[in-house]
């Protein structure tokens, strides 16, 4: 029989928020997270903008010593994941510890803290700290979580970029039906940095105003930062020690377009195979899906290619789902879009509200359906699915369930 | 909903990974561009005469570093394998996996047009992927302000472009992923790859992984004081399990195996080198750029993927010539195999190959190859071993042995521990 596996604790660090509730507060207000760069120097660039992660006090998560040692993107990973413990109830129960692994995803890491060292080195400025390199392995931000708290089950860290946290839940819940966890500290943290920032500036895949998932005005992304941590847990683990359940993970899809180094399939053919993977390992049929958090990316061809993916699979119901893409208020966070997009999901199908596409003013004929614009909706949400789609046309599409103590039906 | 579209069995059941009557897994084709050898016959060859791919770093220059070593692939005509206009789009670390998935494919005698695309997948591990191609990127940057900033390199500058490129040139549109998690970035790519096979969702799967030395990582290795002979006394080189090991020697090149479910290779009257037979992970928590201390959590991960301890045979170490690697690993098979650790063979691959990230998929081959020829190849440059590592390790010379089951180990620093488990076939 295959496990089930809920989710039984959330962090999110964010542009518009810092706690799952702060964090949700602003989805659901539609506020946009866009600011001037303060993380590196952007003077040089014609766009300065990102959706920053502001008002920590990191004082007061961490010691100076510590914040000398971690990059950006270990303090944001360190934080979401000290708000999921807790708020999984996993500080106060006894559990053991072999049995608790983690799998995150990664982005650029911590590349922040490298770019900073060969920035020195290059330049000819003095001989840098070779603390600021402990970052320069991807896996870094995985191995801190796991020391702090002393878990000592399977660990790794997914590196598909734009869907690695998505692929990171993926590959959490495989581990548990391999049985080798009860619980998995999922999802992934990234921070903004020079060189992902000019990258896609030189693809010319950055919008220099807001950022417009589906509207026709749309010109690219705003490239976010931030954390989403999910604890992923068998149930049977969960109902013993009556932790709080938030939704259930009931499957998820992965898989490749085939087709170009950047650019999406252009039919939605990509998208719709991980959408139908999906739904069969999720064993539940389109017609069940009630809300779809986008990968929604606001760049042209995305859009286009997720529209027709999702028409291709859900037909004339397409319409009537409402789809968010609240990149258009967090930006998109690389390596954590799709553990902070998850956790969106989650609470969607929790508070029964799906959060909307903002900046959402004129329609697409390519882009057709209906995007929840500028407003969140009151819905019964029982099944979500999240898509998050990456370069060279890696795809995930991860399947969320209200939870229910009965087995599942179909 | 139609199925057949979907690639994926709705009725597949859970099996665990040991479960003996869960699908067997069989590897049928092999690719590997090491240090020591293009393909597999010359890769094996060296093997077992015990070559070192270590010598004097060519491609860039190390006069300012104190380690001048490392285990360089030779320079590679990559039109053999890769149609040059394809060839354009990546850059070398996205050659050399490529490459490495052609060679798998040949050897497999797969025809890839009879089969479903969707159905086979690609699981690679890497610990930078495109290093060097993020530094040239970071450079222009760096001289000519955002204008620098050159599209073609940042989109194979992503850790998982190489996998794309694989992707995009077999079509492979089923399973895609790439791990980064130092040195089991390809041990846990191969785990996955099973277990994708094990639950139906594919008939097989390129697995493996490999990174390149480029100039940035051999910086970052050194200033961290990783490399052979850092800090300690002594000459520069790789010995693992020695008295006098002092660090590691830095290495490159990529594996990659074509991995089956046991039907589908039958089916097409593949030739089967060997099966993979279960996993085991353990997470060490002693710092972020420490190994296990104790072997505890070696011993646990080898513990999970060992059935019966009487059947190993052979243990593909992960001993890289670190200090506290070898030794933790030496007490972690002490600690599952108790009196019998004095008869299992135990050898060191990365004495020929250097330590990289992406090791374990050229280790996985030469597991691979071991089984199916009954030879094990040799450690070298280990000459006194340390009294801790008072092991049966095949030192100078490869060891003729009927290999029930082996073990792959992989330990990376920070504190993640797999291994898995390869068993004879049939």
């Amino acid at each position: 029989m295959r496990k089930r596996v809920v989710i039984t604790g959330m962090g999110v660090v964010s542009a518009v928020g810092n706690s799952v509730p702060e964090f949700w507060d602003s989805l659901i207000q539609g506020k946009d997270g866009a600011k001037e760069i303060t993380a590196f120097d952007a003077s040089a660039y014609r766009i300065k903008r990102a959706a920053e992660v502001s008002g920590l006090d990191l004082s007061a998560h961490f010691t100076a010593r510590e914040l000398r040692r971690l990059s950006r993107c270990d303090q944001f990973g360190l934080i979401a994941f000290r708000e999921a413990w807790r708020s999984a109830r996993l500080d106060q129960d006894s559990i053991d510890k072999r049995r608790v692994g983690v799998l995150l995803g990664a982005g650029s890491g911590g590349i922040l803290s490298v770019e900073k060292y060969f920035r020195d080195v290059y330049l000819g400025k003095g001989r840098p700290s070779p603390s600021l390199l402990i970052s320069y392995s991807l896996a870094t931000t995985t191995d801190l979580i796991a020391i702090e708290s002393g878990l000592k089950g399977p660990r790794s860290t997914t590196a598909t970029v734009c869907s690695s946290s998505s692929a990171s839940i993926g590959v959490a819940f495989d581990l548990i039906q391999m049985g080798l966890a009860d619980i998995m500290v999922s999802g992934g943290s990234d921070s903004l940095c020079e060189v992902s920032f000019s990258g896609f500036s030189s693809l010319k895949l950055v919008d220099p105003e807001s950022c417009k998932p589906f509207d026709k005005r749309r010109q690219g992304l705003t490239i976010g930062e931030g954390a989403g941590i999910l604890i992923l847990e068998e149930l049977g683990h969960a109902l013993r020690r009556e932790a709080p359940i938030l939704s259930e993970l009931i499957g998820y899809g992965i898989c490749a377009d085939a087709y170009h180094l950047t650019a999406p399939e252009p039919n939605g053919e990509g998208v719709e195979r991980v959408i139908r993977m999906a739904l069969s390992h999720a064993r539940v049929f389109p017609e069940e899906v009630d809300t779809i958090n986008a990968h929604g990316t606001a760049t042209l061809f995305n859009d286009i290619a997720e529209t027709r993916g999702i028409k291709r699979v859900f037909g004339e119901r397409a319409r009537e789902i409402p789809i968010s893409g609240i990149k258009s208020m967090i930006g998109h966070c690389l390596g954590s879009a799709g553990g902070i997009e998850a956790v969106a999901t989650v609470l969607t199908i929790k508070n029964g509200i799906v959060p909307p596409t903002i900046h959402y003013e004129v329609p697409d004929p390519h882009c057709d359906l209906y995007y929840t614009p500028n407003h969140s909706i009151k819905k019964d949400v029982r099944v979500a699915i999240s898509n998050s789609f990456a370069f060279g046309g890696n795809n995930v599409c991860l399947v969320f369930k209200k939870f229910s103590s009965e087995s599942r039906s179909s | 909903m139609d199925n057949k579209l979907c690639g994926i069995n709705p009725n597949s059941e859970h099996r665990t990974p040991n479960s003996p009557e869960g699908d067997r897994i069989v590897i049928t084709g092999l690719g590997i561009l090491s240090s020591i050898g293009v393909g597999k016959e010359e890769f094996w060859k060296n093997c077992l005469l015990g070559i070192s791919g270590v010598q004097p770093i060519m491609r860039f220059d190390v006069s300012s570093y104190r380690s001048k070593l490392g285990a360089q692939l030779p320079e590679i005509d990559f039109k053999t394998f890769i149609k040059p206009a394809n060839l354009r789009r990546m850059d070398r670390i996205g050659k050399i996996m490529v490459s490495a998935v052609k060679m798998a494919i040949d050897d497999s005698g797969l025809d890839l047009s009879k089969e479903n695309p969707q159905r086979m997948g690609i699981s690679i591990g890497t610990g930078l992927g495109s290093s060097d191609t993020v530094d040239q990127f970071f450079r222009a940057l760096l001289k000519d302000g955002p204008v620098g900033a050159q599209p073609l390199l940042f989109q194979t500058a992503v850790p998982n472009a190489i996998t794309s490129h694989c992707a995009i040139e077999y079509g492979i549109k089923g399973a895609n992923i790439t791990f980064s998690h130092k040195e089991t970035s390809t041990e846990m790519a191969l785990a996955y790859a099973c277990h994708l096979l094990r639950e139906g969702e594919a008939d097989l799967i390129f697995a493996g992984g490999g990174d390149e030395l480029s100039e940035p990582l051999y910086h970052v290795y050194s200033r961290l004081g990783a490399l052979s002979p850092g800090k300690e006394k002594g000459l520069e080189g790789m010995r693992p399990f020695d008295r006098d090991r002092n660090g590691m020697v830095l290495g490159e090149g990529s594996g990659v195996l074509v991995l089956e479910r046991l039907e589908h290779a039958e089916k097409r009257g593949a030739r089967i080198y060997g099966e993979v037979a279960g996993v085991g992970f353990s997470g060490s928590t002693d710092g972020v750029l420490r190994y296990d201390q104790k072997g505890h959590s070696i011993a646990k991960a080898m513990s999970l993927a060992t059935e019966d301890p009487s059947q190993v045979d052979y243990i593909s170490a992960a001993a890289n010539s670190t200090l506290d690697l070898d030794r933790a690993e030496a007490l972690a098979i002490k600690e599952v195999f108790g009196e019998r650790a004095k008869e299992i063979s135990v050898s060191a691959l990365k004495s020929l190959i250097g330590e990289f990230d992406g090791s374990g998929g050229i280790r996985a081959c030469s597991i691979a190859l071991s089984l199916y020829h009954g030879i094990i190849p040799p450690t070298i440059g280990t000459t006194r071993l340390d009294p801790q590592s008072d092991l049966k390790i095949v030192l100078g010379q490869p060891e003729k042995r009927k290999i029930r089951f082996a073990l792959l180990n992989g330990s990376s620093n920070g504190g993640s521990n797999i291994s898995i488990r390869f068993k004879l076939y049939p």
